[in-house]
């Protein structure tokens, strides 16, 4: 595919190319220039600098981040790391599974179903908070990881399933017909075929759930508010205070912004080339 | 085909690997032994009190030092809270509502004591009343209060001012309508915008319209708080006035979201000829690095409608003890000394700024221009009534007279919704 | 065919499972972990906004008298119009941002990796941040925007509309990548050779776009919207940290908060959240009617 289309693109008359060009920059600019402004702000130092509307405004400095760093942002980011990676596996891992009945296998009211995985996640999330909190007291579970990935888990169990569920239905049957007369059980065809084909969808869903988990903030500003051993970056940035009372610390809050940001940029990077990956494993065109 | 599953089957032993790592590392992660147990036994006392001062380098700090060092028995640890008042609150409440032991003193903002109490989270300070009320400013005091008696003891305070710009202005008026007046025309003159204030849909509001209402005459309750006070004429003058303000380009543009924040920094950037806002600015406009207006202001007291006397509002936190403390005699103690001994008022004063809630202070401290002010004003401070439904009440003001004072809505109507409500809070 | 494929393993001698107890198995794990962990607030809920209460304490069983008073309440149906109103205008306006860049995306050209991870940033910034950073630009003071468009002291958050334009727009701006993301792995399934022949045909890009492209995307467009739609009708921080909710922009979300934090009646609380709670599941309903029948078609006696 990329041969092809790269043999298109050098056809194409310059006034093509150069429209495309100006769109890649608006594209650029509606995406990254608040990013941009977060970047300026967080370099800036001293009242003044901050407040101002005026981007190139300094003086300039590094001075937020030291202090992001000194108030044991690392920990944070590693607790982050730590609840959103196990969300994402476990989502992934039983979500495929039930995705995989619901595309395939036979299931009695099947809209019934979908309707109730569906429901699950569509409570005020606000109002779940006075009765998970008091059975998580009860339970031992405030403070705690798994106080943090059970909640995340069921949450986004629902997308997870949807999404890969519909991935699941556009596989053509007959790949999985080979492979089941070739000798392979249900299993076999699912880890072998299925899953390889459905690659784009499982990485999409991989990521929406990383970063659905990473930048969640109401669960886990009650489950685990304080402590820094499970406290995730979302509720630090937070609690970011000034140095007097009412101050609002924009300096530290946009550099504490963009350290959190920047894995997240390096990880869809990584990734983004596996939700593109084209069909070509042994796929379709086989 | 095969080529390509072995391929797959490489990648997959990868995943495999890496998703095992994740869970060996969530599973044995360095997370706590389930719910924190450090203040049960042993006399540790856990005080939840947020903002910056709880924070390291803090005023607040420095007093749990302090405490520890005359008792080493019972030492006291701050559990840091969010900075907004708010968050605080949910914090607390969460852990008071499912009684649990977490906190032994609450740092309580002074509109919550009437909610605490009634709620049954709290433990009363009658036996330790007398000593608290003899040195506490009364404005203060009576923040505590609630149905007669103490439930939190006095900590630190907070009260409105007028920042005004000492290169436009000789003597600032003493009424609004003269401010007004004298607002418009400079801001004319310079070409700034006349007052900054608390103007945005939320408590602050509700503080800023309060002053203009009690400011004008009015009350809202009794003392004892049985019988409802309020004035639909006072209210929808005060009302107007900030409707007209507004229209009539006395309130800068963005008044209505304006925060204490904005206030400041439009302030400090030198858009405004006169601010309301708590004494926090003060130093931090003062600074020369930071701000374009540092030693061209000066502080002075709110003016009235009558232009007699002052009004201000009360802000600030009390401590109280929590009614599911393991250790509510030290707790008692510690809240005790905090609100009576010179030191630690004096500390919050001279290193935070915090206005101290012991009157002797002030006499002390008379040569700082804020501290000086704050004994003028302190003794009319005007508290919100701590009853337990202030946010209701509250959140009422804001629905009904946000509208009003934007002209989406009658001020008559609006007003009168107010009256109604109150009056359903003492049925 | 499916029972073709049934009928194979056991020729063969192996011992499985029927296919309809392999579905249950591998349902059970989601079904359980849901209903353990999310199941029991609504119940919780529910079974509370039968009852009365002044503040935080229970003055007994009131029936369905929390729902009568909510649902005569102005502010209820003022949250749910200004709720509708924000759900419509940005679910669209995100699907046609968000069509438009996973087309983008999904082209081979110099760049694509780091255009990709461009497109995707906004919606990576935690939304509280995102709010915040939005709220300072919009706002009247210190007036970026303002000063960037020339137009003086346009104040957008304080007036009615353009306060619900601020939070439709950030919003937008925020999800727009996600949709995109969606969008883009259900392009990912479309054989290329089917443009092929499309192409070989004299098929133009818009016709091949309309009539092949949009069709087969159907399924992941109805996943999008519905978990977009959702989600935008349970908006909370958004206008929290923007507009405090002021000038018609308190949504359903903001109302629930109200009655279970700020003015705690865990009763008044129960019954918006209830509310909330059917008014959001019957538009999802809605929507599973549609995606169920993709799945039912794909399993025969399904």
């Amino acid at each position: 595919m990329g041969e092809q289309q790269a043999a298109i693109v050098e056809r194409r008359p310059p006034i093509q190319r150069i429209g495309k060009a100006l769109m890649l920059m608006l594209i650029f600019i509606w995406c990254l220039f608040p990013f941009f402004w977060l970047i300026s702000t967080s370099l800036k130092l001293g009242n003044e600098a901050l407040n101002s509307p005026d981007l190139f405004h300094g003086p300039f400095g590094l001075q937020n981040y030291k202090s992001v760093i000194e108030q044991d942002f690392g920990f944070n980011l590693r607790n982050s790391a730590i609840i959103a990676g196990t969300t994402t596996v476990f989502c992934i891992a039983i979500g495929a599974l039930a995705a995989y009945a619901l595309a395939r296998l036979p299931i009695k009211r099947k809209i019934l179903v979908l309707a109730g995985v569906l429901a699950v996640s569509l409570f005020p999330p606000v109002a779940l908070v006075p009765p998970m909190y008091e059975v998580w007291r009860t339970l031992g579970l405030l403070n705690t990881y798994p106080g943090l990935y059970i909640p995340y888990t069921a949450f986004t169990l629902p997308l997870t399933i949807f999404i890969l569920s519909t991935f699941f239905a556009s596989i053509p049957k007959d790949l999985e017909e080979a492979a089941r007369i070739d000798g392979a059980t249900a299993f076999q065809a699912f880890w072998k075929v299925i899953l390889p084909l459905a690659a784009p969808g499982v990485f999409a869903a991989a990521i929406i759930t990383f970063v659905a988990a990473w930048n969640e903030f109401l669960l886990a500003s009650t489950f685990a508010p304080r402590d820094k051993a499970v406290q995730t970056v979302t509720v630090a940035i937070a609690a970011f205070t000034g140095s007097v009372q009412f101050e609002r610390p924009i300096g530290t809050i946009t550099a504490a912004c963009v350290i959190v940001t920047i894995p997240m940029i390096i990880l869809t990077l990584i990734f983004q080339r596996r939700i593109v990956a084209g069909l070509t494993t042994g796929g379709v065109k086989g | 085909m095969t080529g390509g599953f072995s391929g797959n089957r490489r990648k997959r032993l990868l995943n495999v690997a890496v998703v095992a790592l994740l869970v060996a590392a969530a599973c044995t992660g360095s997370t706590p032994d389930g719910g924190d147990d450090g203040g049960e036994g042993g006399g540790e006392l856990v005080w939840a009190i947020g903002g910056a001062e709880a924070a390291p380098g803090g005023v607040h700090r420095t007093v749990a030092e302090m405490w520890n060092e005359e008792n080493p028995d019972t030492p006291i640890r701050i559990e840091v809270l969010p900075d907004a008042a708010d968050e605080q609150r949910q914090q607390q409440s969460l852990e008071l509502n499912a009684q649990g032991d977490l906190f032994d003193v609450l740092g309580v903002d002074v509109i919550w004591t009437g909610e605490y109490s009634t709620n049954g989270w709290l433990e009363s300070l009658e036996d330790i009343r007398a000593d608290i009320e003899q040195v506490s400013i009364p404005g203060a005091f009576e923040s505590g209060t609630w149905g007669g008696e103490l439930w939190a003891a006095p900590y630190n305070s907070n009260a409105g001012f007028l920042y005004y710009r000492t290169d436009l202005v000789d003597e600032p008026p003493t009424t609004w309508e003269e401010l007004s007046q004298v607002g418009i025309q400079i801001g004319e003159e310079e070409g700034i915008a006349p007052f900054v204030g608390q103007g945005a849909k939320y408590e602050g509001f509700v503080v800023n319209w309060l002053e203009y209402y009690w400011s004008a005459g009015g009350e809202l309750y009794n003392e004892d708080s049985s019988q409802v006070l309020f004035d639909d004429d006072i209210a929808v003058q005060a009302t107007e006035f900030m409707r007209e303000s507004l229209e009539g380009g006395f309130y800068a543009p963005g008044f209505n979201t304006m925060m204490e924040e904005e206030a400041r920094n439009e302030f400090q950037s030198g858009n405004a000829v006169f601010m309301r806002n708590w004494p926090y600015a003060y130093a931090l406009m003062n600074d020369e690095a930071e701000s374009k207006v540092a030693g061209k202001f000066d502080i002075a007291p709110l003016p009235t409608f009558s232009g007699t006397g002052t009004i201000s509002a009360l802000g600030g936190f009390n401590n109280a003890v929590s009614a599911f403390s393991s250790n509510k005699e030290a707790a008692k103690q510690f809240v005790l000394w905090a609100s009576t001994d010179p030191e630690v008022q004096q500390t919050l004063a001279t290193e935070a700024s915090l206005p101290p809630t012991m009157a002797s202070v002030y006499e002390e401290l008379s040569d700082d221009p804020v501290m000086a002010l704050l004994g003028q004003v302190l003794p009319d401070a005007k508290p919100r009534p701590p009853a337990p439904q202030w946010n209701d009440i509250s959140v009422t003001i804001q629905e009904e007279i946000f509208p009003a004072y934007n002209g989406d809505a009658e001020a008559a109507g609006a007003v009168s919704e107010v009256h109604n409500f109150l009056n359903s809070t003492i049925e | 065919m499916a029972s073709e494929a049934a009928r194979a393993p056991r020729v063969e001698g192996r011992r499985s499972l029927s296919n309809a107890a392999l579905a249950k198995l591998f349902l059970t794990p989601s079904v359980a972990w849901m209903a353990l962990v999310a199941l029991f607030p609504v119940l919780y809920a529910f079974v509370l906004s039968l009852y009365l209460y002044q503040g935080r304490l229970s003055e007994g069983f009131g029936g369905l008298e929390n729902y009568t008073e909510a649902i005569t309440d102005d502010r209820f149906w003022s949250a749910v119009i200004a709720t509708l109103v924000f759900t419509v205008t940005s679910v669209a306006a995100e699907f046609m941002i968000g069509l438009g860049f996973a087309l983008i995306m999904r082209q081979a050209f110099r760049g694509r990796g780091v255009t990709r991870a461009a497109i995707l940033v906004p919606w990576v910034i935690p939304t509280v941040i995102s709010a915040q950073m939005w709220f300072f630009m919009f706002n009247v003071t210190p007036g970026f925007w303002n000063d960037v468009l020339g137009i003086g002291d346009f104040n957008w958050l304080g007036q009615p509309n353009w306060a619900m334009f601020a939070i439709v727009f950030t919003d937008v701006w925020k999800t727009a990548p996600f949709v995109a993301l969606l969008l883009l792995a259900g392009l990912q399934t479309i054989p290329e050779d089917i443009y092929e022949s499309a192409r070989v045909d004299g098929a133009t890009a818009w016709q091949r776009f309309w009539n092949l492209t949009l069709p087969l995307l159907r399924p992941a467009i109805l996943v999008a919207l519905l978990f977009r739609t959702v989600d935008a009708l349970r908006v909370f921080d958004l206008p929290q940290v923007m507009t405090q909710g002021a000038f018609g922009t308190e949504t359903l979300s903001m109302l629930v908060q109200r009655f279970v934090v700020q003015t705690p009646n865990p009763g008044t609380g129960a019954a918006f959240s209830t509310l909330t709670f059917i008014l959001v599941l019957g538009v999802g309903v809605i929507f599973v009617r549609f995606l169920g029948r993709e799945f039912v078609e794909s399993t025969a006696g399904g």
